[in-house]
């Protein structure tokens, strides 16, 4: 099928990208190495300005596509979750889809562009909301005690945050989540129950 | 695949069923967060304060910091872009 200018265009920005995303799954968005993408996507460094005329240009969208995939599988995975259990599970399925490019937004937050930071705030003020209206529900039940929600919300981000931040101290190499994320969300909810139990014990929530 | 999502034209919340838009009315673009009881969308200064209100609560954010960040969001969104893009 002949395939047009345009859409070959549409193909090699598409193929830089990939290339972007890749290592910043490695290494991080900051310290983004343009010469490298061109490397990896076989086109010169010449041709990665001619589709993101800056480096901070790509950068910038390396990282809106990140948060939007984040975002995006947040909501999915967050519908129909009604339980803290399920919530706190939701969050953790959506930053493990994406967790080495989740890893790096917690690391260089500070250091990212002001549009990203918001984004940031606003995916993280989503998961707060969905938090603690879950907890009220809890709470109502008398299964939690009362907790203002920004600290609850910040208590469990802290939590997620330090694990995946500092990795190569709990699951070098490997998925932290996929080691330690029911670890944390047994442990949260164990420090909220208003009748602890340790949350592998029969017919605890 | 997530299909797509709509989202409020005044504050970024996803519109994902009736229920999310103002008076369950799936024509209006905007959320029921962002409409008044009549159902008209809330003026800009009232949907930023909702919007600080909502960053500072979820995060215990300072309030000039949850301020600038909804100013910010508020400016990429399409209900307000136009007009306050330098606000």
């Amino acid at each position: 099928m002949p395939t047009s200018r345009a859409q070959k265009k549409e193909m090699t920005r598409q193929r830089i990208l990939d290339a972007a995303l890749a290592q910043c799954a490695d290494r991080g968005f900051v310290g983004l190495r343009t010469a490298e993408v061109a490397r990896a996507t076989g086109v010169s460094h010449g041709a990665v300005f001619s589709h993101f005329p800056t480096r901070e240009e790509l950068v910038d969208v390396t990282v809106a596509t990140v948060g939007r995939a984040i975002s995006d599988r947040l909501h999915a995975e967050l519908r129909g979750a009604a339980g803290l259990r399920e919530i706190l599970t939701a969050h953790l399925a959506a930053i493990r889809e994406h967790e080495e490019h989740y890893r790096w937004l917690a690391i260089e937050w500070p250091n990212l562009p002001p549009q990203v930071q918001r984004a940031w705030l606003g995916i993280q003020s989503a998961i707060s909301y969905h938090l603690h209206a879950a907890a009220e529900r809890a709470r109502a039940r008398g299964e939690i005690r009362e907790v203002p929600q920004h600290l609850l919300f910040n208590t469990w981000i802290a939590l997620v945050h330090h694990y995946l931040i500092h990795r190569e101290l709990f699951a070098p190499g490997r998925s932290v989540l996929d080691e330690r994320g029911a670890e944390l969300i047994d442990h949260f909810l164990y420090l909220l129950s208003t009748a602890p139990t340790r949350a592998s014990d029969p017919g605890s929530n | 695949m997530t299909e797509p999502t709509t989202t409020c034209i005044s504050c970024g919340m996803p519109l994902r069923s009736a229920e999310d838009h103002a008076k369950g009315d799936t024509s209006r673009p905007y959320c029921h967060h962002c409409a008044r009881e009549d159902g008209s969308m809330k003026s800009y200064d009232e949907v930023l304060q909702g919007m600080t209100a909502f960053l500072a609560n979820a995060q215990g954010l300072d309030q000039a910091v949850a301020r600038t960040a909804a100013k910010g969001m508020m400016a990429s969104l399409p209900a307000w872009a136009p007009a306050r893009a330098q606000a």
